[in-house]
């Protein structure tokens, strides 16, 4: 499967795949220009933090080998796709127990801001082909998709 | 044969030109922008503020306001007010210099070669002198007057100049300019950290500076340079790289400042300098023009037809024209001089001399400009150039591009000289315009830049799709350079005008895109726009034009742009300035603003909805008009 391995060495912060990430999930058509930046609902998966020792830590979704959001997840709405090993949400089928939340090890997955009634998550850029776009925007190559 | 230096250049809407770039055994700007693709969403919207040490600070759904608490309206329009202030006082300086050096040219007894053009403004300032220098002098301490005015005290010759309508809407909205170079002054200090908060506030500080821009910057620089250096005369004449003649001695110049070139210009055609460049093996000194400079040039090209060997190419043409080897030294005095020129003038031994330290490049000596001292300072650059000459030729190769351009592009199009041209009177263009016969008339003004499709590729697009919709296209600034080089200023470019256009242009002898040269001639372009809604008893939005800065580039274009919403008319960009993370920016440039001066941004970066769009307007404005 394709995963997004992450050389947070490399991440000077600059957010360009957060902002990325919120264009390719936007609601509205539009360019990177008109996307509104100040409105929750356009909120990215992708976050960088900063630890005590003043490095980036860009969070994105692991798509794990064995996923402790699935494994946590009573209604089913987030399961591994056999085919391509990621692991896609249903949000018809989500319960908003956020257990999921509890459960990732690396804390990327969250309530979305406007309702909290869904999880904000990864879904690889499949409307783009599997390519995803906050790949494609960082500047540093801080973030690379393998084949693992 | 030339290597392929990296083989992914952007596209170019000169096709010789993109080939010959991809070729080139060097690095040009063409080259990077492959690698600088990836852009900065926050920049390019103009939400990110380092106007503090808490910064650079950035909105996001998280983080809606700065951490002083500045929401995105203020950041961005924060942003675009320093942008404006910026760009209005490189163009405040260019008319500055040109107005000490006609006054310092009157002062001496210079030759005045624009009689005509200093009793207008002198008849237009109500200055009454008999003795033409003491006539030229006044006019240029009017206009130095004005420019050194504090904030508070309005200039005077804004009323004389402006159009009487637009005049007394601008004093309405309290958009009358103090002093340009207080002007200058009061936005930089506005957008400083914690200051101004107010978005509209800023926004009609932009348009304030707008008008001090337009009017001196632009509108009085042309006229004050066409008193000391001929005014502009219709003809046709060659472009591009095919202008570059190996057996002379050839000088690239770059910049805004025509007026600094004067003394040198009629130096390098006398005997004993002509002695000097056969005696080092050429057979005489050539200027090349490049850039807004060599627009200027060739505008008055009618009165330099020995020293001037014709316009080359635009800001992005210019490291092109140097790796063609067949370029001796640069002389450069403003912007658009390319830092990117610097490795290539090391690389071919060119030599590079700057003469206003406003532009001072890493690599050029510096040779400022000195009215009092030019006659030594000329020997020594002309002598530096001699030897630059001597070292280089022969041990560089030569990559000419003769094929590129072409023999006869229109140029000298000027308020006056047009005019002329019609019979002395707008009323030719007038019974066409109302007819029918030209739908209406689009400036495409401005710079090139490589990011809107390409270089030059969003302006020529459009421009041949505005002359197929039988709109007259006058354009100004680098993309002169551009159109020209793609032939559409040619008589034969009539044949891509729409089936009424080009009968008129057949009929005429002209080609459907009418060459005003320089950035600086936007001024002149609203001279011809007023004196349209005067002979029509109309004010200047009620006019079937539309402006179009379709690849601007920098900080200028900016000011400029204020200048054209403040005059208001509808502006196309084909990309936005930074401000759409602004709603509050948004709303007032494009929509508040036609309630406010007329005025309106269009921004679209495809050439045939853009074309739709402008076609639109003019439609709607000839609706207006009952035509």
């Amino acid at each position: 499967m394709k995963r997004i391995i992450v050389e947070y060495e490399k991440c000077d912060g600059c957010k360009n795949c957060s902002a990325a990430c919120m264009q390719a999930h936007r609601k509205t058509q539009g360019t990177i220009y008109d996307l509104d930046l100040t409105d929750p609902e356009n909120e990215s998966r992708n976050f960088i933090l900063k630890d005590a020792k003043g490095q980036y830590k860009p969070l994105f979704c692991r798509h794990c080998d064995d996923p402790e959001c699935v494994k946590s997840c009573m209604s089913g709405a987030l399961y591994k796709d056999p085919e391509s090993g990621h692991v896609l949400y249903d949000e018809t089928r989500c319960g908003s127990c956020f257990m999921c939340v509890m459960n990732c090890p690396f804390g990327v997955l969250k309530p979305d801001t406007a309702t909290k009634t869904k999880v904000i998550k990864c879904d690889f850029c499949a409307d783009a082909g599997n390519e995803p776009s906050c790949v494609a925007s960082c500047p540093k190559k801080a973030i690379y998709v393998e084949e693992v | 044969m030339n290597q392929c230096y990296s083989c992914t250049t952007c596209k170019s809407a000169d096709k010789p030109l993109q080939e010959f770039i991809a070729g080139l055994p060097m690095e040009t700007s063409h080259h990077r922008v492959e690698s600088q693709s990836t852009k900065c969403a926050f920049g390019l919207q103009g939400v990110c503020c380092r106007l503090c040490s808490n910064g650079p600070c950035r909105i996001t759904p998280e983080s809606p306001r700065g951490i002083c608490g500045a929401s995105a309206d203020t950041i961005v329009v924060r942003n675009l007010l320093r942008a404006v202030a910026s760009g209005s006082g490189c163009y405040i300086h260019v008319v500055e210099n040109t107005a000490l050096n006609v006054k310092n040219t009157a002062k001496t007894k210079g030759q005045i070669k624009g009689i005509g053009t200093l009793n207008r403004l002198a008849a237009l300032f109500g200055i009454e002198e008999e003795d033409v220098h003491k006539r030229a002098e006044a006019v240029a301490d009017a206009v130095l007057k004005d420019l050194y005015l504090p904030e508070y005290e309005k200039m005077a010759l804004t009323e004389k100049l402006a159009y009487k309508p637009r005049y007394d809407k601008w004093k309405e909205l309290g958009l009358l300019p103090g002093g340009a170079k207080s002007e200058v002054f009061h936005g930089v200090v506005k957008c400083s950290t914690n200051l101004n908060s107010d978005p509209v506030n800023m926004l009609l500080d932009c348009l304030k500076l707008g008008i001090s821009t337009g009017i001196y910057g632009l509108v009085l620089t042309n006229l004050l340079n066409d008193v000391v250096l001929g005014e502009p005369e219709i003809r046709f004449a060659p472009v591009g790289l095919r202008v570059i003649d190996p057996d002379y001695i050839n000088i690239m110049i770059t910049g805004h400042q025509h007026s600094m070139f004067t003394f040198l210009q009629n130096r390098l055609t006398d005997q004993d300098v002509k002695e000097k460049a056969r005696k080092a093996g050429a057979k005489g000194f050539k200027l090349v023009g490049c850039t807004c400079v060599g627009q200027d040039l060739q505008l008055r090209g009618a009165h330099y037809t020995e020293i001037f060997d014709g316009h080359a190419g635009n800001n992005y043409t210019s490291e092109a024209i140097l790796a063609t080897g067949g370029i001796d030294a640069v002389i450069s005095e403003f912007n658009c001089t390319l830092p990117g020129i610097e490795p290539i003038c090391d690389e071919l031994k060119i030599k590079q001399i700057c003469i206003d330290n406003v532009a001072k490049k890493a690599n050029a000596q510096l040779k400022e400009f000195d009215f009092e001292n030019r006659p030594a300072v000329t020997e020594e650059i002309i002598d530096e150039i001699l030897e630059a000459y001597k070292a280089r030729r022969g041990s560089v190769p030569m990559n000419l591009l003769k094929e590129h351009g072409n023999d006869a592009t229109l140029t000298g199009v000027s308020e006056t000289s047009l005019k002329n041209f019609l019979g002395g009177t707008w009323q030719p263009l007038i019974d066409l315009i109302v007819s029918g016969d030209i739908k209406g008339v689009a400036g495409v003004v401005g710079c090139s830049n490589l990011t809107a499709g390409g270089h030059d590729v969003l302006t020529v697009d459009l421009v041949k799709e505005l002359i197929a919709r039988d709109i007259i296209v006058l354009t100004a600034g680098c993309s002169s350079g551009g159109i020209e080089n793609c032939g559409l200023m040619t008589k034969e470019a009539a044949k891509l005008a729409g089936p009424k256009l080009r009968a008129v242009c057949e009929k005429l002898g002209i080609p459907p895109v009418l060459n005003f040269g320089p950035c600086l001639a936007i001024g002149r372009l609203e001279i011809v726009a007023t004196e349209l809604a005067e002979a029509l008893h109309v004010d200047l939005p009620e006019l079937p034009l539309v402006l179009s800065a379709a690849q601007w580039l920098e900080e200028q274009a900016l000011a400029d742009g204020c200048y054209g919403l403040a005059l208001g008319l509808p502006l196309h960009l084909g990309l936005p300035p930074f401000v759409t993370g602004s709603k509050t920016a948004v709303q007032v440039l494009t929509q508040d603003m036609k309630e406010l001066t007329g005025g309106q941004v269009i921004i679209n970066s495809d050439a045939k909805a853009s074309a739709d769009i402008l076609e639109q307007i003019i439609l709607e404005k000839r609706q207006g008009l009952h035509i």
